[in-house]
């Protein structure tokens, strides 16, 4: 059974209220302006389906069921969140594609994923990485510089704390250079792990993501 | 993990087909059984709640649909509906739920919001027009989950992907299999009733008017409803599906990537570039500039007093 949600679309009301949630998750701070860039399709039904109101909800921290998904362009602004809506062909992708773009005060972090269905999400690209991110476990992110031993460094300090990876995916600009590791693990990691990933030579940074409702 | 039907009727001969869901669930994800049932009885709950707000009507956002909840319930109240009461009730919880989901309240996903009235309208009409323990229709959502979740290893549970087929085609294999379960039907009658709804909904478009949730898929959700109570009853009297569910769902997936662009949620085909499909489309896009302009002006004022503060 899909979520408990506020309607009237799953794919473009609890999905794209998730793909904003996770763009605000990864920056880890209020946002100050987000820019959603649409797939054609969905920018040619998110109006009608509340899209708008969800995605930007799911940015400033909204749950799919918050009754107050349908407020929330209006609650954004009394933030004083600058909101900006544009169109962009991202070629072979689903048709409910959208690309976030978001900035604090301090951070600034971008996702591009899919909203597929019934509320499922798939995030295929986070901070110009390819990644394959359903927010339907805890979830490890990690930028990194690409050197050798990392992989090993890190799923060490996982093991010891007797957790167990349920998948595993890295991902390079440039050999030697910034790269990206999505980790997913079965159950939830503690802060001191965290702390020891973060402390990893050559970590530039970790962000640990529950579970996104 | 269960992959398939065939594998999950081998599994489930002469057992419960919800405790099988159930113990694949705690195998895969390490979720106990006790905490899906507490969330799908907490999901029972929300249909239960919206049902009755959805009953009253209301206007929905784009202004296209309402009060069909209300005039279905007046005739069944008044005694002038002609149908049986459980057909009647599968239609009006269905619609009520619809209602709602049009005028963006809490709703459950079954699988998708804008299918979302079908599962509820089926099961919840059952369980009250025939006596059944409402312990045993959140078990029979258990069921709907299970079938909804190995379609969607193959196919995306939506409109936008495949078409209507894909969501309240979906939901209403899910309902049939589920009512079949809760009528005390085998697994097999289960997986049949799954098919021969699914077969009948093969290459239904998605089309919304103005690309809203509202038209045809209000309505639309309703008569699934009743179609997936029918399949349920065709299985149990030992009917089945030629076609194995297994092929349905691969047909379907077929006829999801052929259909055209514009008649997969895009609001460019169908019911939309109707004569009136196309009107209220227009009138939706000149309110929605409407709305844009006046937030614009309301920002921007907003903005001038903030200037008259800083100045004075």
């Amino acid at each position: 059974m899909g979520p408990v949600m506020v309607g009237p679309s799953s794919s473009h009301t609890a999905g794209t209220a998730r793909l904003g949630r996770v763009a605000r998750e990864i920056l880890d701070e209020d946002p100050v302006a987000v820019r959603f860039v649409l797939h054609p399709p969905l920018a040619a039904t998110y109006r009608g389906h509340g899209s708008d109101f969800a995605l930007v909800g799911g940015s400033i921290g909204l749950n799919v069921d918050d009754p107050r998904i349908p407020e929330a362009i209006r609650i954004a602004e009394q933030m004083g969140v600058e909101i900006e809506f544009a169109e962009e062909d991202m070629g072979d992708v689903h048709p409910n594609t959208v690309r976030v773009e978001i900035r604090g005060k301090a951070r600034e972090a971008e996702i591009a994923g899919s909203s597929i269905g019934g509320g499922v999400i798939d995030v295929f690209n986070i901070n110009g990485f390819s990644a394959h991110f359903k927010g339907d476990s805890p979830t490890l992110l990690l930028f990194y510089r690409d050197r050798p031993g990392m992989i090993s460094e890190v799923t060490k300090i996982i093991a010891d704390e007797g957790i167990n990876i349920a998948s595993l995916a890295c991902s390079r600009k440039q050999r030697g250079k910034d790269a990206f590791m999505q980790i997913d693990v079965d159950s939830p990691m503690s802060k001191e792990a965290l702390r020891r990933i973060c402390a990893t030579p050559d970590v530039d940074e970790a962000k640990y993501l529950d579970r996104i409702p | 993990m269960i992959e398939s039907f065939k594998q999950l009727g081998e599994l489930a001969r002469g057992r419960d087909l919800a405790d099988v869901f159930l113990e694949s669930d705690a195998q895969e994800h390490g979720v106990p059984a006790e905490h899906i049932i507490e969330a799908l009885t907490k999901r029972r709950q929300v249909m239960r709640d919206c049902i009755e707000r959805g009953k009253g009507g209301g206007t929905s956002m784009g202004k296209l649909v309402g009060n069909e909840a209300k005039l279905l319930n007046e005739a069944f109240l008044a005694g002038k509906t002609f149908l049986d009461p459980l057909t009647i009730k599968a239609e009006l919880y269905a619609l009520s739920v619809m209602g709602e989901n049009s005028r963006m309240g809490v709703i459950v996903a079954a699988p998708t919001a804008g299918a979302g009235g079908v599962v509820p309208g089926m099961l919840l009409a059952l369980e009250e027009e025939r006596n059944v323990d409402p312990a045993k229709t959140v078990r029979a959502l258990v069921v709907a989950g299970g079938v909804g979740s190995i379609v969607a290893l193959s196919a995306n549970i939506s409109g936008a992907a495949g078409g209507c087929q894909n969501e309240v085609g979906v939901a209403t294999a899910m309902g049939a299999a589920a009512v079949a379960y809760m009528m005390d039907g085998t697994p097999q009658q289960s997986i049949n009733a799954a098919a021969l709804a699914l077969k009948n909904t093969l290459g239904l478009v998605c089309d919304p008017v103005g690309g809203l949730v509202e038209v045809p898929c209000v309505k639309r959700n309703a008569l699934f409803a009743v179609h997936g109570l029918t399949a349920a009853q065709l299985a149990l009297a030992g009917v089945e599906s030629v076609i194995p569910m297994d092929e349905v769902v691969e047909a379907m997936v077929r006829i999801g990537r052929a259909l055209p662009r514009g008649l997969k949620e895009t609001a460019e085909g169908g019911l939309a570039t109707t004569a009136t499909g196309c009107a209220i489309g227009d009138r939706l896009k000149d309110e929605a500039n409407q709305r844009r302009a006046e937030r614009a002006a309301e920002r921007e004022r907003l903005a001038q007093e903030r200037k008259a503060e800083v100045t004075s």
